[in-house]
């Protein structure tokens, strides 16, 4: 129910915010800079040699994106604090010495920042990431960390950072493995849980 | 007296067990002649079936005619319409892949999606990828277990290697092959033509990574999960008794597909890519990680590594 309601109030945030961009662009260029556009954020190059990467853009499958829907009408508060409200403040990433603003822009909330200052579309927030996690990034960059989808040969597309990892939780937890394969005829599993049940009701394991 | 009656009876006994015999025979033939008696194909299908010529020998028209015949026999045994392919392999392409250890978590979403992917027999005791799971700090692969099932994974203290078919450059199954059913490919792939191979398993002694499969039982698959996009060398249906094993999912790697083990994992350990491409995924692991290979000593040439990072 209230995710079919969030969903209307996505898709009618962005209409609304089409129109603004195009009246500020028309009518004001000092609204205008508070509202960046794509060719204001940064692009990833990638490194010097490496192939060119396109990146799956995730920002459709975002819940609450664009963030300005709500934070547009709120007054930035730079205070490091508990947040009550809408969002977790458990954030298990950087081990206490990450909060939001750490990564997202103070001033525009549908974008992330760089220590550079650099605004970040949220489809490339593997430059983000790659600030702190430079090794790792020039491994996804040559298709070494991550995924590629679909395709061994051609055009690279490959997965964002956040796609695997949630940004606010990076650490991907355990889960139940897929069934074991079938015991070969003739052989019994001597250990673990399959060894239990022999031992109890004395049957031969299949 | 009596015992001349008892040995005439057994005479006439014997006279009518022939004749039932000879009468049964010549019924049989007439009523599989007439209909497709012949494991449900038609007798001119099982004819062709019989004195197909080798996969290197056939002309195109014989291998056209094969692949439909292939096509037709799966109609009957699966009641499914795959599409049976012989796509050649690439120019200037050879095959590598390459295992992150230390990303692979032990899930098994590999084996599942392979035993999809290559029409395997669901109760049968084959599966081409074996995720061994290793206690840390231990490389001998005889302590490995790959019947694991704990709750969750990856378990304290152990680590996970996945073990297929090496693709090796130097193949000691190939050598082992009495009858050349078994060879390597231009793009690197150890292929097997399942109707040449005559179930001796030598191939399997030879293969120093237990990579090679026989399977005992005709692979029962339900009609809705039957893989359709097939390739002669590939995933075709396979008859009971012959080897088979991992062939790096040919009918899909060699339209630029990755191999279904490697779009399934979740983790992206798993890099496959040309060898021969310098940019490619496969070649900077091998230039810029720190790569091994298992049983490198056997000088098998495995173009499948693993590393850790």
């Amino acid at each position: 129910m209230s995710a079919h309601r969030s969903k209307t109030l996505v898709v009618a945030a962005r209409r609304v915010h089409g129109i603004a961009c195009v009246v500020c662009l028309s009518f004001s260029p000092l609204l205008a800079e508070e509202s960046p556009t794509a060719a204001d954020t940064v692009r990833f190059e990638g490194y010097p040699n490496a192939p060119t990467v396109n990146v799956v853009p995730r920002k459709d499958e975002l819940f609450f994106y664009p963030c300005d829907q709500c934070h547009e009408s709120m007054e930035p508060n730079p205070e490091i604090r508990e947040l009550d409200t809408m969002h977790d403040s458990e954030i298990e990433h950087g081990r206490g010495r990450l909060w939001c603003l750490s990564c997202h822009d103070f001033e525009n909330r549908n974008y992330l920042r760089t220590f550079l200052n650099e605004l970040v579309d949220l489809d490339e927030a593997h430059v983000v990431c790659g600030g702190c996690h430079a090794n790792r990034h020039k491994d996804w960059a040559y298709g070494v960390h991550g995924k590629r989808v679909a395709d061994w040969q051609g055009d690279r597309t490959q997965y964002n950072c956040t796609h695997c990892h949630n940004a606010h939780s990076p650490a991907i937890s355990p889960r139940a493995p897929k069934e074991p394969p079938p015991v070969r005829a003739g052989l019994k599993l001597e250990r673990g849980k399959n060894h239990d049940a022999h031992s109890d009701n004395g049957t031969e394991q299949k | 007296m009596a015992k001349d009656s008892r040995s005439k009876e057994t005479q006439n006994k014997f006279d009518m067990a022939r004749r039932n015999f000879l009468r049964g025979i010549g019924v049989g033939a007439a009523v599989s002649m007439a209909q497709p008696a012949w494991g449900g194909q038609t007798f001119g299908d099982a004819f062709d079936d019989f004195f197909q010529k080798h996969y290197k020998k056939m002309t195109a028209d014989e291998m056209q005619e094969t692949l439909l015949r292939i096509e037709r026999k799966a109609k009957i045994r699966y009641d499914a319409d795959i599409s049976c392919s012989n796509t050649p392999p690439q120019e200037n392409v050879v095959f590598g892949y390459a295992i992150n250890i230390s990303r692979c978590q032990g899930y098994r979403d590999c084996v599942q999606a392979c035993v999809e992917e290559n029409n395997l027999g669901r109760d049968s005791q084959v599966q081409y990828i074996r995720v061994l799971q290793m206690d840390q700090g231990d490389s001998n692969l005889e302590h490995s277990d790959h019947y694991y099932d704990p709750e969750e994974v990856p378990v304290a203290g152990k680590y996970y290697l996945p073990v297929q078919c090496m693709q090796c450059d130097d193949p000691p199954c190939v050598k082992a092959c009495p009858v050349e059913a078994t060879w390597m490919e231009p793009d690197g792939i150890v292929v097997v033509d399942y109707d040449w191979c005559i179930g001796c398993r030598y191939c399997m002694t030879a293969c120093p990574y237990w990579a090679r499969h026989f399977n005992w039982t005709e692979p029962e698959i339900p009609t809705d999960e039957i893989n359709p996009d097939t390739h002669y060398l590939g995933n075709r249906p396979r008859p009971r008794g012959v080897v088979e094993k991992c062939h790096f999912c040919i009918q899909r790697t060699r339209k630029g597909r990755q191999p279904a083990c490697m779009e399934a994992c979740p983790t992206g350990a798993r890099i496959f890519g040309n060898l021969l491409d310098p940019d490619s995924e496969i070649r900077y692991v091998l230039e810029n990680k720190q790569v091994f290979r298992l049983k490198e000593d056997l000088g098998t040439e495995p173009k499948f590594w693993y590393f850790s990072d």
